[in-house]
């Protein structure tokens, strides 16, 4: 071992036998310093975790939607423009979706009834796959309870369930309800032959741009809608969201720093004597910055370690349940869901910037003025 | 061992308030003796021994410790012979409260980035030695008060200053004890250590351990007295 | 502007170095003008105790600067999925006039740091700070710099705007185009190879001499900054082809890319840490001699020749493995 790395030792040896025996303030200051950090650790860790939800949804998302405008609104497509789309060279797969929004004056909320696009998940005639919310919401009691809809006064649908969506991906299939194309066409009163929008798989990624430039000219009309600009969107949601939340806690690190530069300048005079007896007995200035720096620098590891670490489980194992309204709501229906956890070092390492920065910077006077005390001021 | 020549102290310099605390003084210190200062509190004996263990710089003239100018140096580096040439035993002992006496005693250790083991060993036996081994990892604040004095004089030890300085040691101790204290002193020159001390304590000028007292009024040396 | 954590961190961290740099900016004039280390005045030690706290806060916010750079460019690449065209950091650096301008400031910035720590180490070794007056006048050259990145970081973030379509690496570093990125990458792998071993040679012979002789250290400092050069043009113009297994794909900042295994920041890092050291060298020679410093100053030079060297091997070793382990075959 050099003599620097002993040197430093002493000194957090030093610090840790002083901050034990001010027990009380320190871990005052350290529970509102994690405090601050479990709150914008929390916004920055859930908003990374529902983009990577977002990612893993839009994976799966044809690369290219075609939809119908008339008057700058959607509308329906006819089945016609599904051959002239195969017809594009580069074009994998073209299919037909079905999909629309249902009210439902039970409870409020605003269903999203769809046909699978893979068959395999298509549910038999007068059966139904639901969202993971939707049983809760209508109090559906038992697993076969057949789910009702009420288009008009007086008709009731009924949909006996198939299934549940698995909880995978909750984000966005909480409110589903999938069901069978005929079903579909019935429910909404729809003609043979037209579809929501068309989806359009294209294999080579590097394609997309021609591709979307054909469609264009074919049909002058329809709005192209690929998966990156979706993504992209997402994506910006998020992070402005999270954006939000940070800034305003911002505040609250302004005022966390303002109160800690206070502590650390009105130093007790318990304090500031002993500053004075190291100084006598040969410690240099830079040996008791050096001290104070490591017991910011303790304060702060510690705070963001529990802070963070408070957050890890507020996120991951309690849903975000203080303010998941703000960073994920979007509908009248919230997701069930637990998250993936996963930790993201540029995030991380942005939170340490935010978190720890801000108490070094507003300490760092307070501690040279106590350190530069005159040596000889405990003879006098 | 130090000379002193043309030393002036002044506090609070080109304020209206300023204060001559040393008005010029030559002085040399001889190695290897016991050398006490006394005077009328104001007279300056604790800024003469605060400069001349290099916790304060003068205001002009020069020191020299072993023949090295240390009055220019700034304060790091003072701070850096400070610490190599001097122990300190304060009158009030200024241990730190909270921490054990082993903890205290190693203090001054900690910011050379020695090996803790051997400092841990040395502090061990200089508190066998001054009777205060069983006390080791008792808090300071448990200790009486001859017991906080040799704490305080282990740890001027603990980095093994070949000069130890001492400001009013025996003022709050009663005669046994300031007879006890002598002893460890004599104790330390036998060693072979320098001690240079203030007091205005009949016991400690009048013992026939001390080698020279020397008298300050004023902030001069008052060459009337012996 | 996005409004992201890391930006705001980051803009966080150059607002406060901002405010430093102005500060030690305004004391560095006080010093120059009134140091005078012989007298003991009030007035002097008032002086060098401020010393001490600009020492500290400058040294903190040049840690702060050499962290900003790295999270600047792992950020960068984070975003590139939100810009229209953008697979790297590149992408995001080319969203606006002042993503390039920003990221070359940094960099500047992290090399003034790394040297400005140097002397500041060195100034406070000699025990009369024969250094102060150097460092200072040195202050008063980083705060400029300090404050054109902080200027060029804002005007980046504030411009930045996701709908902007922007250009790829795969347009900006190939051979077709006119400019210095072009060049690179338009260099002969071969040569590119060969340049940069000579460059290497170059380093070890100038370190050996350090080391051996006592002497080349000005030397070691200009080889290391050639290296430098060296490599990065290597770096565009053939060892990015190895670790992407590629024959076109050029580009040196995919390589921060976790589909790459991260590879860059091994060859990144060692690289600046070398150079920054190398200079170091250099600048130390160069430095005005002092008495207090005649025994210091030798010993400091050949610890962080040392130094270099081990960084500068460091980056031909993963060079090496990036050749070993690929499957592209360029050459034979």
């Amino acid at each position: 071992m050099t003599p620097w790395v002993r040197r430093q030792q002493a000194l957090a040896d030093y610090t840790l036998a002083a901050m034990a025996r001010r027990r009380v303030k320190n871990i005052g200051l350290l529970l509102i310093y994690a405090l601050v950090i479990f709150v914008i650790a929390s916004a920055t860790l859930f908003s990374t975790a529902l983009r990577h939800e977002a990612e893993i949804v839009l994976a799966e998302a044809p690369e290219l939607i075609v939809q119908n405008l008339v008057m700058g609104r959607h509308d329906m497509i006819s089945a016609e423009i599904i051959e002239e789309l195969e017809a594009i060279r580069g074009v994998g797969g073209v299919t037909g979706r079905l999909w629309g929004y249902f009210y439902d004056r039970v409870n409020g909320a605003n269903y999203t009834l769809m046909v699978p696009l893979d068959p395999k998940m298509v549910p038999p005639a007068g059966q139904a796959l639901f969202g993971e919310a939707l049983p809760r919401t209508r109090g559906l009691g038992w697993d076969t309870a057949p789910l009702f809809l009420s288009r008009y006064p007086g008709d009731l649908f009924r949909l006996d369930p198939a299934g549940r969506l698995s909880h995978e991906s909750a984000l966005v299939s909480a409110d589903l309800i999938l069901l069978g194309e005929e079903d579909f066409r019935a429910f909404f009163d729809l003609p043979p032959a037209v579809y929501t929008d068309i989806a359009v798989s294209i294999r080579n990624s590097r394609e997309i741009d021609t591709i979307v430039a054909k469609a264009g000219k074919l049909l002058p009309n329809a709005r192209l809608v690929t998966r990156d600009e979706i993504s992209r969107t997402y994506q910006k949601l998020f992070y402005w969201r999270e954006g939000i939340m940070v800034a305003m806690a911002g505040a609250s690190v302004l005022a966390f720093a303002i109160f800690a530069a206070e502590k650390a300048s009105g130093l007790s005079a318990e304090e500031t004597r002993e500053i004075g007896i190291l100084k006598a007995i040969g410690w240099d200035t830079r040996d008791v910055i050096a001290m104070k720096l490591w017991e910011g620098g303790l304060i702060s590891l510690g705070a963001f370690l529990f802070g963070t670490g408070l957050a890890y489980l507020h996120v991951f194992a309690f849903d975000a349940a203080l303010f998941a309204s703000v960073l994920k709501g979007w509908s009248v229906i919230y997701p069930d869901f637990r998250l993936t956890p996963m930790i993201d070092g540029v995030q991380l390492t942005a939170l340490f910037f935010l978190t720890v920065l801000p108490y070094t910077a507003a300490t760092i006077v307070p501690i040279w003025r106590a350190a530069t005390a005159d040596p000889d001021q405990v003879m006098r | 061992m130090i000379s002193l020549h043309a030393v002036r102290k002044l506090y609070n310099e080109g304020r209206p308030s300023e204060v001559t605390a040393l008005g010029g003084i030559d002085l040399e210190i001889a190695r290897d003796a016991l050398t006490v200062f006394r005077g009328p509190s104001g007279s300056g004996k604790t800024t003469l021994l605060s400069v001349i263990s290099c916790m304060a710089r003068p205001s002009s003239g020069r020191v020299f410790v072993d023949g090295r100018n240390v009055s220019g140096l700034p304060e790091s580096f003072l701070t850096q012979e400070r610490r190599r040439t001097f122990g300190f035993v304060f009158q009030r002992f200024n241990l730190i409260r909270g921490l054990t006496v082993l903890e205290n005693v190693l203090l001054p250790a900690a910011p050379l980035g020695r090996a803790p083991r051997d400092d841990a060993e040395r502090a061990t036996a200089r508190l066998e030695a001054l009777g205060l081994g069983p006390k080791a990892h008792v808090l300071v604040e448990q200790l009486s008060g001859g017991e906080a004095q040799r704490t305080a004089i282990a740890r001027a030890l603990i980095n093994d200053p070949p000069v130890l300085i001492a400001d009013e040691p025996t003022a709050n101790l009663d005669t046994e004890l300031a007879m006890r204290f002598l002893d460890i002193v004599a104790g330390l020159r036998a060693e072979g250590r320098t001690v240079v001390m203030t007091s205005h304590d009949p016991r400690i000028w009048q013992a026939a351990l001390v080698d020279r007292v020397v008298a300050l009024r004023d902030g001069r040396l008052d060459e009337e007295q012996p | 502007m996005i409004l992201q954590v890391p930006i705001l961190a980051l803009l966080l961290g150059s607002a406060l170095a901002s405010a430093v740099a102005l500060w030690a900016a305004c004391f560095a004039i006080r010093v120059l003008r009134g140091w005078d280390i012989t007298n003991g005045s009030g007035q002097q030690l008032a002086l060098e105790r401020a010393t001490q706290l600009v020492s500290t806060l400058f040294g903190l916010v040049m840690l702060i600067e050499i962290a900003a750079l790295f999270l600047f460019v792992f950020n960068a690449d984070r975003m590139a999925t939100l810009f229209v065209g953008a697979m790297c950091a590149v992408g995001t650096f080319n969203a606006n006039a002042w993503g390039f301008p920003a990221l070359t400031l940094k960099i500047a910035v992290f090399f003034a740091a790394a040297l400005w720590l140097r002397l500041d180490r060195l100034d406070r070794a000699g025990h009369d700070y024969p250094l102060t007056r150097v460092k200072y006048a040195a202050i008063l050259g980083i705060a400029p710099l300090l404050l054109a990145n902080a200027a060029a970081e804002l005007a980046y973030f504030l411009n930045l705007k996701t709908d902007v379509i922007t250009s790829c690496c795969s347009k900006l570093y190939t051979p077709a185009n006119a400019g210095l990125a072009a060049e690179m990458t338009g260099l002969a792998p071969g040569r590119a190879l060969w340049l940069l071993a000579i460059c290497g040679l170059a380093v070890a012979l100038a370190g050996g001499a350090v080391l051996l002789r006592g002497r080349g250290a000005r030397l070691l400092a200009l080889a290391g900054i050639a290296f430098f050069l060296a490599a990065l043009t290597a770096i565009v113009s053939v060892i990015s082809l190895y670790v992407y297994d590629h024959p076109n794909h050029h580009c040196p900042f995919c390589l921060l890319k976790r589909d790459y295994g991260y590879f860059g920041y091994a060859l990144y890092i060692p690289l600046f840490a070398g150079t920054a050291l190398a200079a170091g060298v250099g600048m130390m020679r160069a430095l005005p001699r002092s008495d207090s410093l005649a025994a210091i100053t030798p010993l400091a030079i050949r610890r962080h020749t040392r130094r270099a060297l081990a960084a500068f091997a460091l980056f031909g070793a993963a060079v090496l493995w990036a050749i070993a382990s690929s499957q592209l075959i360029l050459f034979g």
